[in-house]
C-alpha cells in the first residue's frame, strides 16, 4: 500500500483531488481534534442498502488502521496528521509537523499539482506489514500444497537488560538497488528448496522507533519443518548478506551498530 | 566513475555520492587513492598500515564484491559504480 499525507489548511481538499486521479483502492483517513463519539456501545456501523457503509467506534490508533487497510487498499491518504515515513505535504507552516517525511511544502492548497502528485505517490517507500506479505504469499501458486507458513518479525528493542540506557529509535540506510537485489536472490535460492513454495522479505528503511516493526520473512512451505528452518536461514543471511546500515539513539547517545559489535 | 559511500563513511566524508574522472586504464585501486586524496579522513576507516583494505570493510563494483574479481587490481570503465561500507547492520 502506498502512503501519502497532506497537512494543513485545506488538506482535505488537496486529498480528493489526488484520491480522484488514483487507479485502484484508496482509503481516505481524516484527523479531527475533536471527539465526536456519541455512540454508548464501543463501535457503530450504518450499513446502507447497498453495501457502503459508516461508522465510529473507539479507541483506534493510525497505526492500527493502516495495518488493517494494507492488506485491502493500494493506497491511503492522510488528511491533517501524518506519521513516521509517510511522504507528506505541508502546506503552510512546516513547523507543525513533527513526523512524516516531507516531500513538499507549499504556501496554499492551490499551489499542489494533484496529478503531479498522484503520479509520484509510487516513488515512495510503500507502508507494508505482516499481513500484507502474508497476503502476497497465499496468493503464490503452490498455495494449495501449503499446509504451513512461518514468519519472523524483527522490532526495536528498547532494552537487552534491566541496566540497559533505554533506545529511543534506529535509523537504517540501505544500498538502493543492491539492497533489493540481494534480498531478491536469497528470496529465490531459499524458495528452490524441496518443499518451499515462496520466501518474501521487506526490510523498512529510515527512523523506527521503540517497539516498531523493522523487517519481516514469510515462508510458505508444504509443512512446518521447512517452514521454520527456512524463515530462520532467511532472516540470518539478510542479516549477513544485504547491505543495510543501522544508527541507534539511546536516552545517552548516537552510534553505528557495526562500531559495537566488531 | 561514481563512488557510493554508506554509514559511518558517508557522514566522515561528509558526501555519499562522488563522480570521478578516471584513465582508460585505471583499476579499483586507483579510484580508491582518488577517494582517499578527496577525503584522507576516511583512510583510518578503511585501510590497514600496509595500505591494504581492512577485513571489514566491503568495496563493491556494480553489486559485487572485488573479492570474487580481482581485488584492487580489477580494471574499471567510466560509468561504473564502486560502493564503500562498512560491515552490514540490518534487521
Amino acid at each position: 500500500m502506498h502512503t501519502l499525507s497532506v497537512i494543513g489548511p485545506g488538506s482535505i481538499d488537496v486529498i480528493d483531488a489526488v484520491a480522484d486521479r488514483l487507479d485502484g483502492r484508496v482509503a481516505v483517513i481524516e484527523w479531527s481534534s475533536d471527539s465526536e463519539n456519541t455512540a454508548v456501545e464501543d463501535t457503530r456501523y450504518l450499513v446502507h442498502a447497498d453495501g457502503t457503509w459508516s461508522g465510529q467506534g473507539e479507541k483506534t490508533t493510525l497505526d492500527r488502521l493502516l495495518d488493517q487497510l494494507s492488506t485491502t487498499h493500494e493506497y491511503a491518504l492522510l488528511s491533517g496528521t501524518t506519521r513516521a515515513r509517510v511522504p507528506t505535504i505541508v502546506i503552510g507552516d512546516k513547523t507543525a509537523i513533527e513526523s512524516g517525511t516531507v516531500i513538499e511544502t507549499v504556501p496554499d492548497a492551490d499551489s499542489v499539482d494533484s496529478s503531479a502528485v498522484a503520479e509520484s505517490i509510487k516513488e515512495y517507500e510503500p507502508y507494508i506489514t505482516l499481513a500484507t506479505l502474508i497476503e502476497q504469499v497465499k496468493a503464490t501458486p503452490g498455495a494449495e500444497r501449503s499446509g504451513a507458513i512461518a514468519t519472523f518479525t524483527g522490532r526495536v528493542r528498547a532494552k537487552d537488560s534491566d541496566d540497559d540506557s533505554p533506545t529511543e529509535s534506529l535509523t537504517f540506510e540501505k544500498y538502493d538497488g543492491v539492497a533489493e537485489a540481494r534480498m531478491e536472490k536469497i528470496e529465490s535460492e531459499l524458495a528452490a528448496r524441496e518443499g518451499v513454495f515462496s520466501v518474501t522479505m521487506h526490510h523498512r528503511v529510515g527512523r523506527i522507533e521503540d517497539g516498531e516493526d523493522i523487517v519481516f520473512v514469510v515462508v510458505l512451505a508444504g509443512h512446518r519443518t521447512e517452514a521454520f528452518r527456512t524463515v530462520e536461514d532467511g532472516i540470518n543471511r539478510l542479516k549477513d548478506e544485504v547491505p543495510i546500515f543501522k544508527k541507534e539513539v539511546t536516552t545517552d547517545e548516537e552510534f553505528w551498530v557495526h562500531d559495537r559489535s566488531s | 566513475m561514481q563512488w557510493k559511500l554508506f554509514a559511518n563513511l558517508a557522514e566522515i566524508a561528509g558526501e555519499r555520492t562522488i563522480s570521478l574522472a578516471i584513465d582508460s586504464d585505471a583499476t579499483v585501486g586507483d579510484a580508491l587513492d582518488a577517494l582517499l586524496e578527496r577525503h584522507p579522513s576516511l583512510s583510518d576507516e578503511v585501510l590497514v598500515a600496509d595500505g591494504e583494505l581492512h577485513d571489514h570493510i566491503n568495496l563493491l563494483i556494480n553489486g559485487t564484491n572485488i573479492h570474487s574479481l580481482s581485488g584492487l587490481e580489477t580494471s574499471i570503465e567510466p560509468d561504473d559504480e564502486l560502493a564503500l561500507f562498512p560491515p552490514v547492520s540490518g534487521g
